[in-house]
């Protein structure tokens, strides 16, 4: 029952649709070859390459150039136009086709060229930041494989070349194309423990390969052959199998925090580093391990030697949430050199691992030790000075590892002995939020859930002594902790203590190394895994399985194996799919470059060539750009150019016609503000802030939902897919659960309150205003500055007044009346709308 | 960044269209519905509800603590049972099971004497409007994808949100008000996909209300609205001239028409969420200090509310995915949980009922689950999750009060008698929102989805 009600959403209200005969000659259009489309000899003026004969029809008018440079401008790099570059291009006496060709040559060289068009295709591959299971980990190296996208398009990279690495970069071999193979491993993640659900994310991967190359639903054959293209059941487990027998980067789930299978990408002198480091880890642990062997005895007898001398002075329990000060007035005793005063913190309960807050002080005249002497300067040793970190959960030992910052923040440095136990300072003059908000200036300790941690001071003199202990719960939610301070009356003990120090130096020195680790660069992508033959699976259920499938190609594109029994197939696959011979690679792609240009495809389903999907408007012009696709050797460049030189990407906008005015997107609108405002950071944005891996406990209660403010272009923003960000989410932008092949354009009045009172609006607008006012003292001049570099033309008479008027009603000081109206400018139909 | 008092609302929309605002020959040409995805629409059959108030309790509340009675396990308490249930299976330290007995006494409640537990002595109280289903069950037993599912009707994947469906389906009464809106203190499990609208028109996107001082992202003006209305005025001028010179463009003119709705969202939201002139009596029922601006109070009053405005579907989420019904550690978690909405949502129905209100809105209370009858031990403190068998209800326009509908075994282990899936649920408040389940489709990928995937069937046994 349950998986039948997991798998069945592709079932849903198939019924009343026509049924297409799998196979059969004369079905589906796009199966068939690629027709070789002679397109007919110009034959009216206007038709200025095979674009506009194909079209053929009334002579389209040509539209201003204004519009033109906006439309190329947004269209090619999602940036407004330079004002420079729209004064050029107004003024250039050559006729309109050969000034704009040149215009488009410039912004096809643009880097801001590759960063526009990669995020079309980050929507089809339903590109996120996260990994959308149950607690959303982060993706801290998907962006080297959206870095890659935008590298694709900069550098034109043939496409077939560009679909076969993405399928089987790690094979090929070719640079860094393995990087590619990150389209894979960006598949989404399911459920709790994603290693179980991994069956979902090969549907999510087939689904995606078939839409984002083929424009075939694949994954729609999954629980039964599909029911209206020729895809059997057995087809779906067949790319199955290839998917099964590669190993995909494992981004982290709530019970397994940490990735593996992450894809190196060093260079030979970092393996080299590497190698260097291994060797030397291996002597260390070696070291260590014979350590600890003696180590024991030396705890022993430590231990034997304090429990003779041992004096209980003070204990008790802090509760949830609860705070004590032990010595309302200071306890007084005598000491001698070389015994010990022991603090333990204890766990209380079953969950008892808490985050506890320590001021504890022994002063002897002028003299003070505190732990708040150890606020900056915890890590300098264990032992520090007179101070020891114990770890008492069985055997005593010092807490061995080092570490110069927690959860990603410097402020805090601990020593730790595994995840708990640890003490740790916060060395700033600032709280600072982790797990828990954490007071500045604080020495704290926390327990390991089966075993206390102690601190224990070695004393260097002789005499009555006051101490001073207040013990706080540090983080409210749990169950409390206890706390035993001891007296250890031997004065041998405290070389006990230094001895068993000593005698964990080895463990010291292998923990220090290991933070020495070098990073090597990985990506997250795929390799081979463990070949394996898929059997079917009865109606999408992973439990009930049928006959083997042995891995092939979709039967409908010809079928047949993909290589070697002991491969994947994965490589046959690609090959495959970025073959000429195949009769969808290039009308699929030919089709999305078309309707990026021109809001609508060729096929009005970009992502369906089914039967299911539109059929073809003009079928000989999808076939004659798919062929000069391929001659052009997958250009996308080329393709580019054919279009946008012939008369009909040249033509005025309107409504219902082929070149639709259309609405920027929520990242267009977001770079123009940013432009606008001349805040845009241009450089290529890379890895984000994440918190590091060690770090992470991310779970479905406290899920990844941190958000990354930054002023680089938006494909440079990271997307999570569990949490959305709402100002891309208000402007219809891809959802990074699915692939999109086009946006919605919807229009809702909370979009209108984001251009009346969202505060990065307004501070967009303010920065504009101060812009217009340090161009000129002139008003006039000063819309004209205002209106090219929003609207790439100068400002006419009538909005001179209307400004004025404006002006004088608004009765407010000029910069006002600036900041007021840029507001006006930045919110107008005139920039969100491109003719 | 100040902010002024507003004005007379109607005074100010007066100014806006007449001094410089749209002309009413564009605003005419506008209320096309092909521009408003929100404009009202018919329902398939004549509608029990036209709005809903969906409750939703995070984190799993237990069944047999609350709404369904089970004195079998006060009486074999301790009584090792055996079954193949999700949360013990390879789990250490759960090789066996024991029942465990309910903490809290269950008595008869209103004329119809449905038995409820003394954690929603308020709630027990409004019985007799209420139908109890004490046989729900769901798929998954994870917080994830059990939430997912009862917002979604898919336990895995992203889907529209049956807010979202419904808005699609019906459209708006206030265009001033957002169709959907969601009020959370925090995000729940599977965090914004809850009230997303996915592969449905953006439109129908659930608006999140935050309790606090600006409720609804940027509707608090940050300049004096004379100032903006003088900005708007200058914003349409530019937009008429823009729209003049090009001819036909719906999507400018749409968006010309979001800002007058934007500026009456600006008027109506904060309206809708100052309670200044409820009365003492009023607030009283909910539970509410006067001029609190969060808790489940507020959100409850706030629902009223905008369902008094016209908003078609009002989600309220309790609590966030942490600190909420999720009592794995102890049991006893459940009364500060049960006390922060009993009272509210009490005050809720019968404020509804009091206002001739629950003859058109449909109330809902849900969960995502139920907790485990037993546990490892039989004097274990808390419960674990159990997604075999839990409790809703739902009250007011078209449903029959005072009824329970389905039973559990003995233990509250299994649905006995008339299981009600997720899908059943959804099915049954589409049906009572005038939507008809199966023909509530919207075609995506080239395939015609469902808020009820293939199944669902409404549960007639709770209609009037």
């Amino acid at each position: 029952m349950k998986a039948l009600r997991a798998i069945s959403g592709m079932l849903a209200v198939l019924a009343s649709s026509g049924v297409m005969v799998a196979g059969e000659p004369g079905g589906l259009w796009s199966l068939k070859p690629i027709a070789n489309v002679q397109p007919p000899e110009p034959a009216a003026s206007w038709e200025r390459n095979p674009v506009d004969t194909l079209i053929g029809g009334e002579a389209p008018q040509q539209a201003d150039r204004i519009s033109l440079i906006r439309r190329a401008s947004y269209d090619l790099t999602g940036l407004p136009p330079a004002a420079e570059l729209v004064g050029k291009f107004v003024a250039d006496p050559r006729p309109d086709a050969d000034a704009f060709a040149e215009v488009v040559e410039s912004m096809l060289a643009s880097r801001h060229y590759g960063e526009h068009w990669a995020r079309h295709w980050l929507d089809v591959v339903r590109y996120a930041d996260t990994a959308g299971e149950n607690s959303d980990h982060p993706l801290p190296h998907a962006w080297r494989y959206r870095n890659w996208v935008i590298d694709a398009f900069n550098d034109d990279k043939p496409y077939g070349q560009f679909v076969e690495e993405q399928i089987a970069g790690d094979l090929l071999e070719r640079g860094d194309s393995v990087i590619a193979t990150g389209y894979l491993a960006i598949a989404r993640r399911f459920g709790h423990d994603i290693d179980e659900s991994m069956h979902l994310t090969y549907d999510d991967a087939i689904d995606n390969l078939g839409k984002a190359f083929l424009g075939l639903s694949i994954s729609c054959a999954r629980c039964h052959d599909h029911k209206h293209d020729p895809i059997p059941t057995r087809d779906y487990y067949a790319l199955y199998g290839v998917l099964e027998s590669t190993k995909f980067s494992f981004p982290g789930c709530e019970p397994k925090q940490q990735p593996r299978d992450l894809v190196p990408i060093a260079s030979g002198d970092a393996l080299a580093a590497m190698q260097v480091w291994e060797k030397q880890r291996d002597i260390f642990k070696a070291k260590a391990a014979a350590e600890l062997e003696t180590q024991g005895a030396i705890a022993k007898a430590l231990k034997d030697l304090a429990a003779k001398n041992a004096k209980t002075i003070s204990k008790g329990d802090v509760l949830d949430a609860g705070s004590v000060l032990v010595t309302e007035n200071p306890i007084e005793l005598k000491v001698r050199i070389g015994e010990v005063l022991q603090l333990s913190i204890l766990p209380r309960a079953n969950h008892g691992a808490d985050t506890t807050a320590l001021e504890f002080s022994i002063t002897q005249g002028e003299k003070t030790w505190s732990t708040s002497d150890l606020l900056d300067g915890l890590i300098d040793g264990n032992p520090n000075g007179t101070w020891c970190f114990l770890d008492r959960a069985s055997d005593l030992k010092f807490l061995p590892q080092r570490h110069e910052s927690l959860d990603g923040k410097s402020a805090l440095q601990a020593w730790k002995g595994g995840d708990t136990p640890s003490v740790f300072v916060n060395s700033s003059h600032d709280p600072v939020k982790v797990w828990t908000t954490l007071p500045p200036r604080m020495f704290f300790v926390h327990p390991g859930p089966k075993g206390p941690v102690a601190i224990a001071w070695l004393s260097p003199i002789d005499g009555p002594v006051s101490i001073h202990l207040k013990v706080s719960d540090g983080h409210p939610g749990g169950d409390g902790i206890s706390w035993e301070l001891e007296h250890f009356t031997s004065p041998a003990i405290a070389d006990a203590y230094r001895h068993l120090g000593i005698s964990g130096s080895h463990q010291t020195a292998f923990a220090k190394h290991a933070t020495t680790k070098p990073a090597l660069p990985v990506a997250y992508a795929v390799a081979e895994g463990k070949p394996t033959q898929t059997k079917l699976q009865m109606r999408g259920d992973p439990e009930d399985l049928g006959e083997e499938v042995p891995r092939a190609f979709l039967s409908a594109l010809g079928g047949g194996t993909l290589g070697s029994d002991k491969s994947s197939g994965r490589l046959g696959l690609a090959e495959r799919i970025g073959s000429r011979d195949n009769p969808l690679t290039a009308r699929v792609m030919v089709n999305r470059i078309w309707a990026w240009h021109f809001g609508a495809g060729i096929v009005a389903t970009p992502n369906d060539f089914g039967n299911h999907g539109a059929p073809p408007t003009h079928p000989q012009l999808l076939d004659f750009l798919a062929r000069d696709f391929m001659n052009k050797d997958w250009s996308i460049k080329a393709m580019h150019r054919l279009v946008m030189n012939s008369a009909t990407y040249q033509q005025s906008a309107r409504e219902y016609s082929l070149m639709p005015p259309r609405r920027i997107s929520a990242e267009e609108l977001r770079d123009t503000l940013l432009v606008a405002s001349d805040s845009l950071d241009r450089v290529p944005g890379e890895g984000h802030p994440f918190p590091p891996e060690s770090s992470w406990n991310f779970t479905q209660h406290n899920p990844f939902s941190a958000e990354f403010p930054t002023e680089k272009r938006s494909v440079y923003v990271m997307r999570k897919r569990n949490r959305s960000n709402r100002f891309f989410a208000l402007f219809n932008a891809a959802d990074p659960n699915a692939s999109t092949a086009k946006r919605d354009v919807t229009t809702a009045a909370t979009q209108a309150l984001y251009f009346m009172n969202d505060p990065f609006f307004h501070s967009c607008a303010k920065k504009f205003s101060m812009r217009i006012l340090a161009h000129s003292d002139d008003t006039r001049a000063r819309l004209d500055f205002a209106c090219m570099e929003l609207f790439a033309r100068r400002s006419t008479d009538d909005e001179l007044t209307a400004f004025e008027e404006f002006s004088t009603a608004l009765a407010a000081p000029k910069t006002e009346s600036w900041s007021a109206y840029a507001r006006v400018l930045l919110g107008s139909n005139e920039l969100l709308h491109i003719d | 960044m100040t902010h002024h008092r507003h004005p007379s609302r109607r005074k100010v929309l007066r100014s806006f269209v007449a001094g410089s605002g749209l002309m009413p020959g564009i605003l005419h040409q506008l209320a096309a519905a092909e521009l408003d995805p929100l404009a009202p629409k018919s329902a398939h059959f004549p509608a029990r509800a036209k709005n809903v108030i969906f409750l939703f309790m995070t984190g799993g509340v237990s069944h047999v603590d609350t709404f369904d009675p089970k004195p079998n396990l006060t009486r074999d308490v301790g009584k090792e049972v055996k079954l193949d249930h999700p949360e013990i299976k390879n789990r250490p330290g759960y090789e066996r099971i024991f029942l465990k007995a309910p903490q809290w006494e269950f008595s008869p409640r209103g004329n119809c004497g449905t038995e409820v537990s003394s954690l929603f002595p308020h709630v027990g109280s409004c019985m007799d409007e209420i139908a109890l289903i004490r046989s729900m069950h769901t798929d998954h037993s994870n917080h994830y994808n059990a939430t997912l599912g009862m917002h979604t009707g898919s336990f895995s994947f992203a889907r529209p949100s049956i807010g979202a469906w419904v808005s699609y389906g019906l459209g708006t009464f206030n265009k001033n008000l957002p169709s959907f809106i969601t009020i959370a203190p925090a995000q729940t499990y599977a965090g914004t996909q809850v009230y997303a609208s996915d592969f449905l028109p953006g439109a129908h996107q659930g608006t999140l209300v935050v309790p606090g001082p600006e409720p609804i992202a940027n509707v608090n003006p940050r300049i004096s609205t004379d100032r903006q209305q003088l900005e708007l005025a200058a914003l349409q001028k530019l937009n008429r001239q823009h729209l003049t010179s090009r001819g036909n463009h719906h999507l400018a003119e749409a968006r010309m028409r979001s800002f007058e709705t934007a500026f009456g969202m600006q008027m109506e939201a904060p309206d809708a969420f100052d309670f200044s002139r409820e009365s003492d009596a009023t607030h009283q029922l909910y539970g509410l200090q006067r001029g609190a601006t969060k808790g489940f109070g507020w959100q409850c009053l706030a629902a009223r509310r905008l369902v008094e405005r016209g908003v078609r579907f009002v989600e309220l989420i309790d609590t966030g995915s942490s600190g909420n019904w999720d009592s794995h550690g102890n049991m006893k978690e459940h009364e500060p949980l049960a006390r922060n909405v009993d009272q509210p949502i009490s005050g809720l129905l019968k404020d509804l009922k009091s206002r001739g209100m629950l003859e058109d809105t449909l109330v809902v209370w849900t969960t995502e689950f139920g907790r485990t009858p037993f546990n490892n031990k039989a004097d274990a403190a808390g419960r674990e999750h159990h997604n075999w068998a839990f409790s809703s209800w739902l009250a007011g326009a078209g449903v029959k009060g005072g009824i329970t509908h389905g039973t559990t075994d003995e233990y509250g282990i299994h649905p006995e008698k008339d299981p009600v899936h997720v899908h059943d649920f959804h099915a049954t408040i589409l049906h009572l929102m005038g939507l008809d389940h199966e023909r509530l489709t919207y075609r995506h990928s080239g395939r015609d989805y469902r808020l009820t995937d293939v199944f669902g069937k409404v549960v007639d046994g709770v209609l009037s």
